[in-house]
């Protein structure tokens, strides 16, 4: 899966778990950008996102990403 | 060895001395064997604790690592976890080694009053001490970190002395690097500056503020049969400015002396006082605590296969908006009894700094979408507004304050019994000034109070994300000799006005008792 490919149903999957079709994220989106991402939607959005690859974060990945970019990398490991 | 005493001061003297004088190399040596010594003044237990838990931790760590398989690293870090959290229990919860001690006395025949052969003490602080190591061990098994093959690292960093007793928590990633930069690290006189300027701010809350607060507290805690009504509000909000001061003016000397070996800690407050939520006040008061339990517990708890299929259940059943809060309700719940029995393991600690904000959290959750709509009605971005807020959320955190410092479940329900009591004495102020609390102490409280919401002013930030201003960087971009003007101040108005010298008994710092 391409990197463009991951990142199309990755606007899905946000759009869904914070409920706004205008959500497009790109490397550098944090939680900051995102109207309700916080502590405990985070964990909302990581649970969407493994469904959505069929991937398992650890929770070292879980808790330690730093932006969007750096949780498309971590979908591209893991996907193989 | 209390971290408000001459002891102490002249300990990290030494330490510094030690620290700046004799080889890089060895650096880290010198600060290893400080932190042992300074568990040492703690007492024989406390370091007998340190040594067996940093053991556990590393082997722990060893075994969780990414070399062995994953069913030997599963059992590894639940056993050293829980057998880590159990010591803590034992020992701080239901005192096993104070009744073993009591026994053999007994069994060597002694007596209550005499011929005791068997001395016990509780180690204090221990509980940072153990989120910390345990963190260590599950960083490892997370594969967040590589376990440390070296013991004494591991050894350092869970027995770093200026953290040991209250923290702040750190991780291993973070304090690990933070002794590697130390090692390089240059003296500067500006670091001193800094350091010095931060423990002097910490002895000032503690010894000027704090001990002089805690008057009107123990006097309307302590009998609340006879001090009703009005004086109930009072006395609780004397504590909030006691605890306050004694926690964060800890953290102030904690970081301050750490600033001077060059090894930065994280900020463990952030001028809670004016948060608008009580979500936001526990995103400013207590930061590690909160980051650890977030990172520590509620995080695997979300994230775990039986809380996913609640979130699945609920969302079918409530929909999808309501539902998917569920699952964050029973995590929050879980959470918040936690901090609550990590703040002392009774009733009254647990509701007070538990339960209860865990129900404020739900409510604001709850209600959040209402107050999204009213808000702009109302004119919520006004000022009045903001201030409204905070008032609200202070007085929040004065309901839990009332558990929190009451012996007991029972005696915190008395005192609020107490407000709606009748015949208790009068509202005067030769009453409240029987204290101790007289005018001039009154006055210094105030200047005192004063200053530290005027530096809490300075420093605030509305956004919790954004680093707060520093006031010693304010002072210092002025001239070193208004930095040391600052520190003349402080050091000379906690020499006068501080409670402390001989015949008085200055209070160990709270947190430091949990």
């Amino acid at each position: 899966m391409t990197r463009e490919e991951i990142y199309g149903k990755l606007n899905e999957v946000f759009q869904d778990v914070f409920d706004d079709e205008d959500i497009t994220v790109n490397d550098s989106t944090v939680a900051s950008d995102v109207d309700g991402w916080d502590s405990l939607e985070h964990i909302n959005l990581i649970v969407a996102v493994e469904r959505c690859f069929g991937i398992k974060f650890t929770m070292g990945e879980t808790t330690g990403l730093k932006n969007v970019g750096e949780m498309v990398d971590r979908i591209i490991a893991h996907l193989g | 060895m209390s971290l408000v005493s001459a002891l102490f001061l002249a300990f990290v003297a030494a330490v510094l001395l030690l620290y700046y004088v004799l080889p890089k190399s060895v650096r880290l040596w010198v600060v290893l064997a400080a932190s042992l010594a300074f568990a040492g003044f703690l007492g024989f237990y406390t370091l007998l604790f340190v040594l067996v838990s940093a053991v556990l931790c590393y082997v722990g760590g060893l075994l969780a690592g990414p070399s062995k398989s994953n069913a030997l690293r599963n059992v590894a870090t639940v056993i050293t976890v829980v057998i880590n959290i159990a010591l803590l229990c034992c020992i701080k919860y239901y005192n096993v080694l104070g009744l073993a001690a009591e026994r053999l006395n007994l069994l060597f025949g002694a007596t209550e009053t005499s011929n005791t052969f068997f001395l016990y003490a509780v180690p204090v602080g221990m509980s940072f001490y153990v989120l910390q190591t345990s963190g260590y061990i599950l960083d490892c098994r997370w594969e967040k970190i590589a376990p440390e093959k070296n013991f004494f690292k591991v050894l350092l960093f869970s027995t770093y002395f200026p953290q040991l007793m209250s923290g702040p928590m750190n991780t291993y990633a973070n304090l690990s690097a933070e002794f590697e930069k130390a090692k390089s690290v240059k003296f500067s006189f500006e670091r001193i500056c800094d350091g010095a300027v931060r423990i002097a701010w910490g002895f000032f809350k503690k010894l000027v503020i704090a001990e002089r607060a805690a008057m009107p507290v123990n006097l309307i805690f302590g009998d609340h049969q006879t001090y009703t009504g009005l004086y109930v509000p009072i006395g609780v909000f004397f504590f909030a400015i006691q605890l306050y001061c004694d926690f964060s003016g800890c953290m102030d000397v904690v970081i301050g002396v750490s600033h001077m070996l060059g090894i930065e800690l994280p900020e463990n407050f952030n001028c809670p006082f004016f948060s608008k939520t009580v979500k936001e006040y526990w995103r400013r008061w207590h930061i590690t605590l909160g980051g650890w339990l977030r990172d520590y517990l509620m995080y695997p708890i979300l994230k775990s296969e039986p809380l996913i299929k609640l979130g699945d259940w609920s969302k079918a059943k409530f929909g999808k908006k309501n539902g998917k809060k569920v699952p964050t309700y029973v995590a929050l719940f879980i959470l918040w009894f936690a901090v609550g029995y990590w703040h002392g393991g009774l009733w009254n600690y647990v509701i007070g700094s538990g339960i209860l904000h865990f129900i404020y959290i739900v409510l604001g959750m709850i209600f959040e979408p209402v107050s999204k709509k009213i808000r702009p009605k109302i004119g919520a971005d006004k000022l009045y507004f903001r201030i409204f807020q905070s008032v609200r959320t202070f007085i929040l955190m004065l309901s839990g304050f009332v558990f929190f410092r009451s012996a007991t479940v029972m005696d915190a329900v008395d005192m609020y019994a107490a407000i709606f009591r009748r015949g208790g004495a009068a509202l005067n102020w030769a009453n409240f000034s029987a204290s101790g609390m007289d005018l001039s102490n009154l006055i210094v409280l105030i200047v005192a109070v004063l200053l530290v919401v005027a530096v809490d002013s300075y420093k605030y930030r509305p956004s919790e994300d954004e680093a707060p201003r520093s006031a010693i960087a304010l002072l210092r971009s002025k001239g070193i000799v208004v930095l040391w003007a600052a520190f003349m101040v402080l050091f000379v108005a906690t020499l006068v006005f501080g409670m402390y010298g001989l015949g008085y008994d200055s209070g160990s710092f709270i947190y430091a008792r949990i």
